[in-house]
């Protein structure tokens, strides 16, 4: 990648066209796809299944399905990022509830593959809506927010949870609703723009 | 289901989708969701509207940087047969992928490149005696690298190598076969310098039937160590009934 620092400003649009052209069966454009987003997926799916040799399955698996799906990705629905990333974490989270449990002691091993190196171009677009996210996140009370971070960054499930915080399941679901919902409507008091669907 | 009260303004189709785009959901759920998923298109816009409020969270996750096979693995996926052409014994990694494997066996007979002695098709009658089922094992270039004959009634495949490969010193050629999309199941070391008949054991046969996918890759000697091809494959062709 020569141009990085030029792509970075239009990263989503640049990331569309090569799905489109690897819709179109052009595996250069999906390749120069997979370098620029493939970091970004890598960890997502690591933080979740924390087993390199299984996290590097899934990766593999995950970029065949967007092969197959590009042309499905339709700009106007999503980012380009956010609809490979939604893939990586399905399949991830899938892949927990097959094996029914998750190892022990995850989140130090993960992160000491973390990855200084570029990449971060597809995250400047999300740079601001992550600030606006974690501020509302900080708003909340902080179980709340650990709940959420937990099922969203481990793949938890709200029963695996409770068990793990020692309060009923209903408690749980009861924390994680009420806070991502207060989280909603934080994000749209700081006039973080909605992606549709609501009232539908 | 998980219990789907709504809680204040929130329906209990909000709350399903926003419990599966956070991944909070245990697998029946998620088996559920993903049904009406491809059927409904109104909740599938709402879990699209979670998914996309929720992934700015995405930026706190330190990227990754994953190893080189894997995209070796996904090329092999997704052009099996440009990939085999292209591959050497010097990257063994792509050799291990399942995905090529199964990307041959589904595509591969579709490309020029393996060549199928066809004498005619026979159709398989129940009840009718075994038959004898035949492949010509050609390798990415095309060339005929060998012949074989499966006697049902002999338990032996006969191999008749069509070229002479001089790469095969210290190393052992290993026949595979890969029924469907099942991982392919070794059939033993082979020679593939003369003429031979390879004794296939009983409980072996149960794959070699029309349609199957017959392999040779180069191993270390004694064989795959791993019990999967680790080594490049040189040949593959498809067993067809005569």
């Amino acid at each position: 990648m020569t141009a990085r620092t030029a792509q970075a400003s239009s990263g989503a649009a640049e990331l569309s066209a090569l799905l489109a052209k690897a819709a179109d069966g052009d595996e250069a454009a999906f390749r120069i796809f997979y370098d620029r987003t493939a970091s970004k997926l890598f960890g997502i799916i690591l933080r979740i299944l924390v087993e390199r040799g299984e996290a590097e399955d899934v990766l593999q698996e995950v970029y065949v399905t967007v092969w197959r799906k590009a042309a499905e990705f339709d700009a106007a629905r999503a980012s380009p990022v956010t609809w490979a990333a939604t893939i990586a974490r399905n399949r991830a989270i899938d892949r927990i509830r097959a094996r029914g449990s998750r190892p022990s002691a995850p989140l130090d091993e993960a992160m000491e593959v973390r990855d200084e190196s570029p990449g971060a171009d597809v995250l400047i677009d999300a740079a601001s809506d992550a600030a606006r996210v974690q501020a509302a996140l900080a708003a909340l009370e902080p179980r709340h927010a650990a709940a959420i971070r937990s099922c969203y960054f481990e793949g938890v499930t709200y029963e695996a949870l409770a068990a793990r915080e020692g309060v009923p399941v209903g408690t749980l679901k009861s924390w994680v609703r009420r806070g991502i919902m207060r989280m909603r409507e934080g994000l749209e008091h700081q006039g973080f723009e909605h992606h549709g669907g609501h009232g539908a | 289901m998980s219990d789907q009260i709504p809680i204040d303004d929130f329906g209990a189709d909000e709350t399903l989708a926003m419990d599966f785009a956070l991944g909070a959901l245990d697998r029946a759920e998620r088996r559920a969701v993903e049904r009406r998923l491809r059927s409904d298109p109104a909740f599938r816009a709402l879990v699209e509207a979670w998914q996309a409020d929720l992934s700015p969270l995405d930026a706190e996750t330190p990227d990754a940087a994953p190893p080189p096979a894997v995209w070796a693995g996904i090329a092999a996926e997704i052009s099996p047969v440009k990939v085999a052409v292209a591959a050497s014994p010097e990257r063994p990694r792509l050799w291990n992928s399942l995905a090529l494997w199964r990307g041959l066996a589904l595509g591969g007979t579709a490309a020029a490149a393996i060549a199928i002695a066809q004498i005619g098709p026979a159709p398989v009658a129940p009840g009718a005696p075994p038959q004898l089922l035949v492949a010509a094992l050609a390798g990415a270039d095309g060339k005929p690298l060998l012949s074989a004959a499966y006697d049902p009634l002999r338990g032996s495949v006969v191999l008749t190598p069509a070229t002479q490969r001089d790469d095969t010193e210290g190393k052992s050629p290993e026949l595979w076969v890969i029924e469907g999309d099942k991982p392919p199941r070794s059939l033993g070391v082979i020679d593939i310098q003369g003429p031979n008949a390879h004794a296939i054991s009983s409980k072996q046969l149960t794959g070699l039937a029309p349609g199957s996918v017959l392999a040779i890759s180069i191993e270390p000697l004694g064989g795959s160590p791993t019990g999967q091809p680790t080594g490049p494959v040189v040949a593959t062709g498809k067993l067809t009934a005569i």
